[in-house]
This record gives C-alpha cells, structure tokens and sequence, in this order.
C-alpha cells in the first residue's frame, strides 16, 4: 500500500512539476507601451459579440492621424509560433507615426495560440531580447489554436464557405478559416470578427504577417491576389532597389481556400498583403530549438542545406536575425503604403516608422520603451 | 557556440538517446520504459534541466485524441463482441458468402478498406472491423497469423486511402499544397494493392463448410439484427453527417462519436453486457498503447528539441538523389514505427519541399509515400497498429512471425509505392481523375 503512494506522490511531483511552467507561460503578460501614435484601444468583439469574453477575442491599437485618409488593418500572431509578427506589431504600437489616414493593429489576432507552443515541437516557451534599459521578453507560441481553447478537433477539417477538405489540425489554423463564419469554431469566428471590421471600417489594405521557413518556396515574400499585385510589385522593387534585401511576390492560389490574402480579397473591397519573413526555427532541419535559434535565426544544419541549393532564401553563417524579419515587415509595410497612396490618393495614407536598415543598425531593442518608466495608462499587457 | 559545437553535442545526444534505449532493453524493460529512458536521456543530454518535466508534459498529449479513439472504439467493439454481436455477423456472412471463396476475400477486404478510409486512422478499421473479419478469415480455415497479416496491411492501405489520409493531409497542412487532386493517385494503387493482398495470402483459404462453421460460431441467444445493426448504424451517420451537413452538424471528434456509439451498443444489448467491467477490461487491454502514444508524443518533444530531429532530416534532406531513392522504403516505415505520424512532420515535409523544388510533383510523390507510412505502424518500437491487430485477432505467435508473414505484401506496396514517388511526373494523368 505505502509503495503505490509513494508512486503517485513522485507522479503527482512530476506533474506538477511539468504543469507548473506550462501554467506560468499561459498567464506571462508581455508589456506594451502605446507610444505618440495611438489613439485608441478597444477589443475585436467591438464588430461581433459572439467571441466577446471568449478567447478569441483579441486586442486592437488605433493610430488615427490628424488628417482623414484610407485605412489599413495590420494583422499580426495569426500563426503564434512566428514570432516576428507580433514583435513587428508591438513595434510599430511603440514606434509608428501616422499624420494621414487610420491604421489598426492587432498585436496577437490567435491569442489562444500565444498562451502555449506547440506539443512535440520542442520549442522554448520565452525568448529575450537586450535593450538599453534590460532584456524584454516574450512568450513562444503555438501555430494554431491551443488544444485547451478548441477541442475536440474534426476527424476533417471543411472549409466555410467552399467546401474544401483540409487536414483536421486546420480547423486551428486562423490562415486556413477566412471568411469566418458567426457559428464556426474559434478560429472562424475571428476571422468572421475580422472581416466584420474589414467591411464595417471600409479598410483598404490588410496586412497579415508571417514567418515562413527558408526551405519553404513561399517564403521572404509577400503574398497577393491579383488585385493587390501591382502594389506588391512595386513595393518589391523598392525594397529590393533602394533598401538592399529581397522581398520577392508570389501569387495567391485560387484553388487553396482559407487563405487571408485569397479570402479577404474574395469577400470584402479590401486589399490584403501577405508578408512572409524567413524564420529558420520553424523548419524540420534545425538544430536544437533555443531562444537563441528564434532571436538570431543561426543554425548550421540550415546552412548545410543552403550549400545544397535547397533553401528559398540568401543565407549564410550570419542567419537571419529578428532585427532582419521585425526591419523587413516594418519597410515592406511602409512601402505598401506609399505605393497604395500613390494610385489612391483620396483614400491615402501618411505613415513613418524606422525602416529595415536603422533597426539592424541599432538592434529591435533599441527601439523598445521601458515600461517600468512608461506612464502606467500607456503599458498594456498582452 | 560553433557550428562544429553544434554538431557535436546533437550528435552525443543522440548517442545518449540510443544508449538509453538498449540500457534499458538490457535490464529488460518494456518497449514504453526504454522509449520513456531515452527521452529522459535526450533531455539532459540537451541541456533541458529542469524543463524537462515540461517537455514531458507537453509532449505527452502530442498524440492524446489518437489515444482517446483507441479507448472509445475499443470499448464500442467489445461491447458488440461480449454481447454476441460479433458471432452473429459473422453467421450471417458464411451463411451467405460460404461457398464464394473469392468473393468473400474481396468483400471482406472492402469491409476493412471503408471505416479507415472515412477516417483516416487504420487502428479504427481494426477496432471496429478486425474481430468480425478475423472471425470470418478463420472459418475458412486460414491461420491466425495469416489472418493477422491480411488485417494489417489492409487496415493500413485503409488509412492511405481516400478521402481521408492524415499523412498526406497533416504534409499539405505544413507544406501550403492544397489537399485536391489524391482520390485517384490514392484509389487506384490502394484497391490493386489490397486485392494483391488478400488473394495471396488467403491462396490457402477454403470453401467453408456451412454447417460446420455455424456449428463452430455459437448462435447468440436472444440478440436481434436491430441491436446489432444499430449501434453501428449510429456510427455510420456520426462518421458521415459531418461531411453531409459540415456547416450544421457540431463537430463531436471521433472519441466522442464512438463514446456515443458505446452506449447505443450498451443500451441495446444491457442485460448481456456489464459496461463497467468492459470499460475496466478494456482499459487495462490498451494500458500498453497508450503508454506508448504518450511516449512517442515525448520523443518527438525531445528529439526536436535537442536537435536530433533536425539532424536525422537534414542528413536525409542533403543525401544525393539516387541515395534518398534507395533510403526511402526503409526511412519512412522506420520513421512511422519510431514517431508515428511525427515521422510525416520529420521527413515528408522537407522531403516534398526538397522534391518539389526538383520539379517533381507532390502529390504523386506524397500519394505514394502515404503508401510506405503505414507499413511503419507494424515496426517496432512502437508497431501500434501491428501490435493491435494481433491482439483484436488472438494471434499468440511471435511478433517476428507476423512481420515475416507480411513480407510479400510488404514489398509489393514498397514497390508501387517507390514506383509513384521516382516516377511522379510520368504519373501526373493520375490527378486529372482525381
């Protein structure tokens, strides 16, 4: 009798002891300074109160300008397990000016995803990053919904509206549920929240971020249906002539449905943008998978496959840092912008933040405020 | 820290991992034990210190609904088995099939085929099927480890087959290719793969001798064709209605669907049958496959998370082509034995990727890589599928016996299947059907 207590007390030991950190991670706030642009904060639900007090409602910054102009959506955390997303959003709450024009951020759009990572992923549940004044840190996430926030899953996922058949773990993919539907599951039920937003505010451009793999082929790109294509394509350029990286475009497939950059284009007058940067911890080949692997993107077994010609981006012993990913959405962003205003000048924007070179010269840190000194009504935890 | 550094200290903890493993065997420990031995090794040798019991955590819910399926489907079929249901069906086919030998052959490969193809799990169709088939491969006359074989490979082709094969479905999840055009590259090799399957090796079968057989199979007393029937009428619609009605039926997840269809079996059948002791009984039947899907669930968590994973893929990814050719129909079954569907993750991912960026299409290559995966669920160390299809079958013999008996098949499917994977794009017709 006393051995099997014994047994169940080191098994409850073990539990607890596993359990603990995972507990610690779901309730770990990151701190947010809203700097000089924001105007406003409010929750998704505010366009459909179905997800109010559920997990899938999420927050949203608004940098409203002195001057009218057209609107643009800035989606980030679709998928929690690129972190760039989300560090280029609090980036940009912290650092964006807008003089004409609205723009919304959504700094974690799948918070369910950001409360856990993803089981047999081996992943860290922090990363940190130096600033001038300490180290920041941030919680690791999961692709998809977390198992705890919307289960059972579909022994097939069918997507709404089109009927197409998708593997069971989508129905936990944000990117694979556009349009949304009101009585879908959590993740439909953002992205219908969203897309109410989307027609309500007459948005004109969405901005969904993303990390790709550097042996995935659509990566370090953005992704666009044919009506976004000529701001891609100059943006492109721009990046590629004057800013010195790559930043290629690929074509939204018709015939994959879910997507936010085939969906929000399908459903609504908006003009999506999907922009991918290359996260090398996200692929199979990696070596272990550290806070320092996501921070600085360095991985020798990456490299080996690089020599092979078998990557889809430039990449070499220095990797590809978060400074790189958080400096090439902050530019592509901008340039999407200024190419949009440029042909839609009613409805144009006039925004500015520090591009690609000056947050690899100084470091993303440098550009993070301290909250500890931040005037409280400006910290928000996320 | 260097890149040789790097190397190096994912290379010892694979070593540990593998040292760890055969410790254990040493000491004679079950397969789970050592599995359970060599993540804890690969996590110290990782450096995950306390955070180990995190990723033990974590990653022991990796594979929980598969595990939850294997509790519910289990609980349903012996609760159909302990109240005659099982006996009664197979009267009913050598009463009407008994002197059609092929015909039977065929009909009862289509009976495995069917739920595992609806579902995409092969364990489904030996849960839910494999008792009845066994019993009726047995009344004519073929060995139980025969009758294990025929189960398994066909179960396994089940979980390949259309509309639903999580292998090729969770590759195109990670790999953004639309899950379209795999009903014929699936179909067609898998119904002539099954047919081979079932011809040869039940050559042996015979005519059945009517009355023997029913003399042989007790005749349950009092059980009507409605209680039967029933229960499984309940599961065929909950399998079905999500894809009639997929925007109006709640989805219930597949351990759900056969909780529900437990009870309805119970209900009709509950003064032959004690649903505690079942439960109990069954329960302790599984306690080694679900240790195991805990623990494979950990090992993914830990190889991924020292580097080991990574490692394995890259050396696979980087081999010359020739190489990766002659590799593959021993890697992917290995794969699937030692991470069951994290072996998809592992390798199909960057292999589709490595191949597609050859010009080579993928989904031929992965419809004939979907092929290869389940063969792996009868390898050890985790051989789930193998393992449950001699226990639902009764099959005493080695397990090394029962591999051997699946030999010929084996290399039939390997070959079909390195047949599509090397020759994708000469088979590309097969989409424009499918």
């Amino acid at each position: 009798m006393m051995r099997k207590w014994i047994i169940l007390a080191v098994l409850l030991l073990v539990v607890l002891a596993g359990g603990i950190p995972l507990y610690i991670h779901r309730n770990f706030k990151e701190e947010v300074v809203a700097g000089e642009g924001v105007t406003g904060f409010f929750k998704l639900s505010k366009y459909f109160s179905g997800i109010e007090g559920t997990i899938a409602d999420t927050d949203v910054f608004e940098l409203k300008g002195s001057e009218e102009g057209g609107k643009m959506l800035i989606i980030a955390g679709t998928h929690e397990s690129e972190p760039s997303a989300a560090l280029a959003a609090f980036y940009l709450i912290e650092n964006l000016k807008v003089d004409r024009g609205t723009v919304y951020i959504i700094p974690h759009f799948n918070r369910s995803g950001s409360l856990g990572t993803q089981p047999g992923g081996g992943f860290p549940l922090y990363f940190s990053m130096e600033t001038p004044w300490g180290e920041k840190t941030f919680r690791m996430g999961d692709r998809g919904f977390q198992a705890l926030d919307q289960w059972p899953d579909p022994d097939v996922y069918i997507h709404y509206p089109e009927g197409q058949a998708m593997s069971y773990i989508d129905a936990r993919n944000t990117n694979r549920a556009w349009p949304g539907r009101p009585d879908g599951l959590y993740a439909e039920q953002v992205t219908y929240a969203a897309m109410e937003m989307i027609k309500k505010e007459k948005i004109d451009i969405v901005i969904d971020l993303h990390e790709a793999e550097a042996m995935y082929p659509v990566t370090n790109c953005i992704v666009v249906p044919e009506k976004s294509m000529s701001y891609a394509t100059g943006a492109s350029f721009y990046v590629k002539g004057r800013e010195k990286f790559e930043n290629h475009v690929e074509r939204s497939p018709t015939a994959f449905r879910g997507l936010s950059h085939r969906e929000i284009g399908d459903w609504s007058d908006a003009y999506p943008f999907l922009l991918e940067s290359p996260g090398v911890h996200l692929d199979q080949i990696t070596a272990a998978k550290t806070p320092e692997l996501i921070m600085d993107g360095i991985d020798p077994f990456v490299l080996k496959a690089a020599e092979k010609g078998l990557l889809f981006v430039p990449y070499d012993e220095n990797g590809f840092s978060m400074d790189r990913r958080v400096g090439q959405h902050s530019s592509v962003i901008q340039e999407i912008v200024v190419q949009w205003s440029k042909k839609n000048p009613e409805r144009g924007l006039t925004i500015s933040a520090p591009r690609y070179k000056e947050i690899v010269d100084n470091g993303l840190g440098y550009f993070f405020k301290d909250p500890s000194k931040a005037d409280k009504s400006d910290v928000y935890l996320q | 820290m260097s890149a040789d550094a790097i190397y190096m200290q994912t290379i010892i903890a694979g070593i540990v991992m593998v040292g760890a493993y055969v410790v254990g065997k040493l000491f004679k420990f079950s397969t789970e034990m050592c599995m359970f031995l060599a993540v804890v090794g690969g996590g110290i040798a990782g450096g995950a210190g306390f955070d180990l019991f995190r990723h033990l955590a974590e990653g022991s819910v990796t594979y929980l609904d598969i595990g939850l399926i294997f509790v519910f489907a289990t609980i349903f079929m012996n609760i159909i088995k302990e109240s005659g249901g099982t006996n009664y069906i197979v009267r009913k086919i050598v009463g009407a099939f008994y002197n059609k030998k092929i015909l039977m052959l065929i009909l009862l490969m289509c009976v495995i085929l069917v739920p595992g193809a609806l579902t995409g799990a092969g364990s489904i169709s030996v849960l839910v099927v494999g008792g009845t088939v066994a019993a009726a491969l047995g009344a004519m006359g073929l060995s139980k480890v025969t009758i294990s074989a025929i189960i398994f490979i066909v179960a396994g082709l089940s979980a390949a087959a259309p509309p639903i094969n999580i292998w090729a479905m969770m590759t195109c999840a990670n790999t953004a290719i639309p899950y379209v055009g795999f009903t014929m590259p699936l179909l067609i090799p898998i119904i002539i793969l099954g047919l081979f399957t079932v011809l040869f090796l039940g050559r042996k079968a015979k005519v059945i001798d009517r009355e023997k057989a029913l003399k042989d199979i007790p005749e349950p007393k009092g059980l009507s064709g409605w209680s039967v029937g029933i229960p499984f009428l309940v599961l065929i619609f909950l399998l079905a209605a999500p894809r009639i009605w997929p925007f109006g039926f709640p989805v219930l997840g597949l351990p759900l669907a056969f909780a529900i269809c437990a009870l309805v079996a119970w209900a009709m059948n509950y003064k032959r049958v004690n649903i505690l002791k079942v439960s109990k009984d069954t329960v302790s039947q599984l306690t080694p496959l679900l240790a195991t899907t805990a623990v494979v669930g950990m090992l993914v968590q830990i190889m991924s998370f020292n580097g080991v994973k990574g490692l394995i893929s890259m050396w696979i990814v980087t081999a010359p082509l020739i190489v990766v050719w002659i590799i593959l129909p021993f890697i992917i079954p290995i794969s699937e034995g030692l991470l069951t569907y994290g072996g998809a993750m592992v390798i199909g991912i960057p292999l589709i990727w490595m191949l597609n960026s050859n010009g080579i299409n993928p989904v031929i290559v992965l419809a004939g890589l979907s092929l290869l995966w389940p063969l792996g669920d009868g390898l050890p160390p985790t051989a789930l599928i193998g393992r449950l299809t001699v226990s639902t079958v009764g099959y005493k013999g080695s397990y090394g016996s029962f591999l051997k008996e699946c030999i010929v098949p084996w290399i039939a499917i390997t070959v079909v299947g390195m047949i599509m994977v090397i020759f994708a794009n000469n088979l590309s017709f097969l989409m424009m059907v499918g």
